[in-house]
């Protein structure tokens, strides 16, 4: 079926994670992360500028680990990918730095990817054929979107966003009201499943007319978030599980609402739910039984592959150069964020 | 022979070259303060094509900083990518050492923009360097009033020659054998974020803290500590503003500034000995700055004993500048050195 046999390296420094990924044709050889969530949990977030330098810090090992593992030289590789937006600049850059310079030094095509298009990516691993255009949901601590994919090297269109904090970043900021720690999806995740769902009636942000007409597929997490910590204010004794539950459920809600309108809508039945938050259990469990009953195709990359990584990064370029496409120019340097469909560099 | 491709990204230039044996391959700069990221690989591209098929790359030399982080990081992660993937070594070279040619005096200062109204610098005697890259106010650096180099002094006004500003990658070609060798980027100036000492407490200090004080001050500086009368005396003074970190309901650490004219004098920052390197001095003097700013005073300084070497690197790390000695300060054969950090 498809003949592509070229091996890509994938480098991702977009945010806190030093990944590198190599795939050849569509399958998974490599997949390596280093990660400096440690160092940022002692701020309680992201810092870019301790980001930027850990990446720097670990990228040559992070290289040197993922070509041990996928058993292959550098000088095997057939062409580079790398993030080259959207994310933290002073971070983005470290990654396409280095990228370039393995480039250049070998003389190998360099595809700039857009970071967002590769999280999607992530679904051809493995397979084969053409593959299907999808609605893709994309939550993350950085991001929360809906995309349209028609052809995921060259067309992907932005349905709609978050207007303030990402999913991510809401259930970091919640975490830390309730004092569970950084991160914060993970840690509800846990907390919630002692918990009722149905507990607390909090508020699901642009559901409701006239916002849901302005902001059809955009999200709001920041009236939630004050919701929450309003509740607790109010409410001295209240379980910590019952919260994380009925917050959990509020997001998880908003999100599959809209994306299943984004599929009816656009008259596609196939949705792919990708970032980090798509490693949540009860986002997962909910998704699919709301596909089963609209009759669409859930894809859900395996937890691992949810969070940022260099695996998909690797992908997106693998199926760029499958599909002809030109490789980047040199000198692409990076964008914090770019524009819509911009999909390669 | 042996042919060196050459980066420098440290300051607002990015430069590239590529010298065998003295001899000049290609030799590009392009001026963009923001730009290195495009710029760097377009650069090398083109320096590469200088490149006769016979004649390979052997070594890639480059510029360690100081610099702006973004676009210092830029130069780093490239060089060491593409060394990599020829499987040929890096140098890395402190860049400052290679933007004065050999023809400036003996004596003169080195100083590229450090952003944020500071410098880097170093300072070099007989020819030879004598400190470690500092990032320090210009005014400062005035002061000192010596032959000074480097887009950081013409910025600000005391370049001794405008037309020498930039690493000089010719330079790092022919000097890096004889230079120090840096594995990591220079980071002279405390991170942007620096995380606070974990459970601990900072307050002004009160009349009953003394009695931990004077204990503390016995067992840092033993004869040179001050006595009960002295520090009851300063406590009572006027103009003086005392902060004590506090941790487990104990007295850790303290530090003292004197309002004299339009500088904080430095009185003291003790911290306990079982305490130490865990950021507790780092944030009682980023206090004590904090506070002088919103005296707006010029200028904070002090004066310390010269061998007390652990000191040093936290006040040099905060852009405090050696300006003088004082010969028996601390008594016979104790000098004192006077630093000297400017508020911008
Ligand atoms: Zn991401």
């Amino acid at each position: 079926m498809n003949q592509n046999s070229n091996i890509v390296l994938g480098i991702e420094t977009s945010c806190d994670e030093t990944a590198v990924g190599i795939v050849r044709g569509r399958t998974l050889l490599a997949n390596v992360i280093s990660s400096s969530v440690e160092e940022h949990a002692r701020f309680g977030g992201v810092v870019p500028e301790v980001a930027s330098r850990a990446h720097l810090e670990a990228m040559q090992s992070v290289i040197t680990q993922a070509l041990s593992d996928a058993r292959i030289a550098l000088t095997d590789v057939d062409a580079f990918a790398v993030t080259a937006g959207p994310g933290l600049i002073g971070a983005l850059l470290v990654g396409v730095s280095a990228a370039s310079g393995l480039s250049l030094a070998l003389d190998r095509p360099l595809f700039g990817v857009n970071h967002l298009s590769a999280h999607l990516a992530v679904d051809a691993l493995g397979g084969t054929g053409p593959i299907r255009p999808a609605i893709g949901l994309l939550v993350s601590g950085g991001h929360s979107s809906i995309l349209q994919i028609t052809d995921i090297a060259s067309d992907v269109q932005v349905l709609g966003s978050t207007v303030d904090d990402a999913a991510g970043e809401a259930f970091d900021k919640i975490a830390r009201l309730l004092e569970l720690g950084f991160p914060g999806g993970p840690a509800i995740d846990l907390a919630a499943r002692a918990g009722d769902p149905a507990a607390i009636a909090f508020p699901r942000g642009f559901t409701q007319a006239p916002d849901q007409a302005a902001h059809r597929f955009d999200f709001s997490f920041s009236g939630l978030k004050t919701s929450v910590a309003r509740y607790l204010a109010a409410t001295p004794n209240y379980l910590k599980a019952d919260v994380a539950a009925s917050f959990q459920e509020a997001v998880v809600d908003v999100l599959l609402q809209k994306a299943i309108a984004a599929c009816a809508e656009r008259g596609i039945d196939s949705l792919i739910i990708a970032g980090g938050v798509a490693a949540n259990s009860r986002l997962r469990h909910e998704a699919r039984i709301r596909c089963e009953r609209a009759g669409i195709e859930l894809r859900t990359p395996t937890p691992d592959l949810c969070t940022d990584n260099g695996a998909m990064v690797a992908i997106l370029g693998s199926l760029a150069l499958e599909s002809g496409a030109k490789p980047s120019a040199v000198g692409i340097g990076a964008d914090s964020s770019p524009g819509i469909a911009r999909v390669i560099w | 022979m042996t042919t060196s491709l050459v980066i420098d990204t440290s300051t607002t230039r990015t430069s590239v070259a590529i010298v065998s044996d003295g001899i000049t391959i290609a030799l590009l700069n392009h001026d963009d303060a923001l730009g290195h990221g495009e710029v760097l690989p377009r650069l090398v591209s083109q320096a590469l094509s200088q490149l006769s098929a016979r004649n390979k790359l052997d070594q890639v030399i480059v510029g360690m900083g100081p610099g702006p982080f973004t676009g210092l990081r830029v130069g780093i992660a490239f060089a060491q990518s593409f060394a990599f993937a020829r499987e040929i070594p890096w140098i890395g070279i402190c860049s400052l050492d290679f933007i004065a040619p050999p023809s400036v005096p003996l004596d003169y200062l080195v100083a590229t923009d450090a952003r944020r109204k500071e410098v880097f610098w170093v300072r070099f005697q007989d020819g030879v360097r004598v400190s470690e890259p500092q990032a320090s106010a210009p005014q400062t650096l005035k002061l000192l009033d010596l032959p000074s180099f480097g887009e950081g002094a013409s910025k600000y006004g005391f370049s001794s020659d405008k037309t020498i500003n930039y690493p000089d990658p010719l330079l790092m070609a022919g000097g890096f054998e004889t230079a120090l060798n840096y594995t990591a980027p220079i980071y002279v100036r405390r991170p942007d974020a620096f995380p606070a000492p974990v459970n601990v407490s900072f307050r002004p200090m009160n009349q009953l803290d003394l009695v931990t004080i004077f204990d503390l001050e016995k067992r840092s500086y033993a004869y040179d500590a001050w006595s009960m009368v002295q520090l009851k005396e300063e406590f009572a003074g006027k103009n003086r503003w005392y902060l004590v970190a506090e941790k487990e309901g104990k007295v850790v650490g303290y530090v003292g500034g004197l309002l004299i004219g339009n500088v904080t004098d430095v009185l003291t920052l003790t911290v306990d000995p079982s305490q130490r390197r865990n950021g507790i001095g780092r944030e009682l003097l980023r206090r004590l700055i904090d506070w002088s700013r919103t005296q707006k005073v010029e200028a904070l300084m002090l004066e310390m004993r010269v061998d007390n070497v652990e000191a040093q690197p936290l006040y040099l790390s905060f852009g405090f500048v050696e300006i003088s000695r004082r010969p028996d300060y601390y008594g016979p054969g104790i000098t004192a050195i006077v630093m000297r950090k400017d508020l911008t």
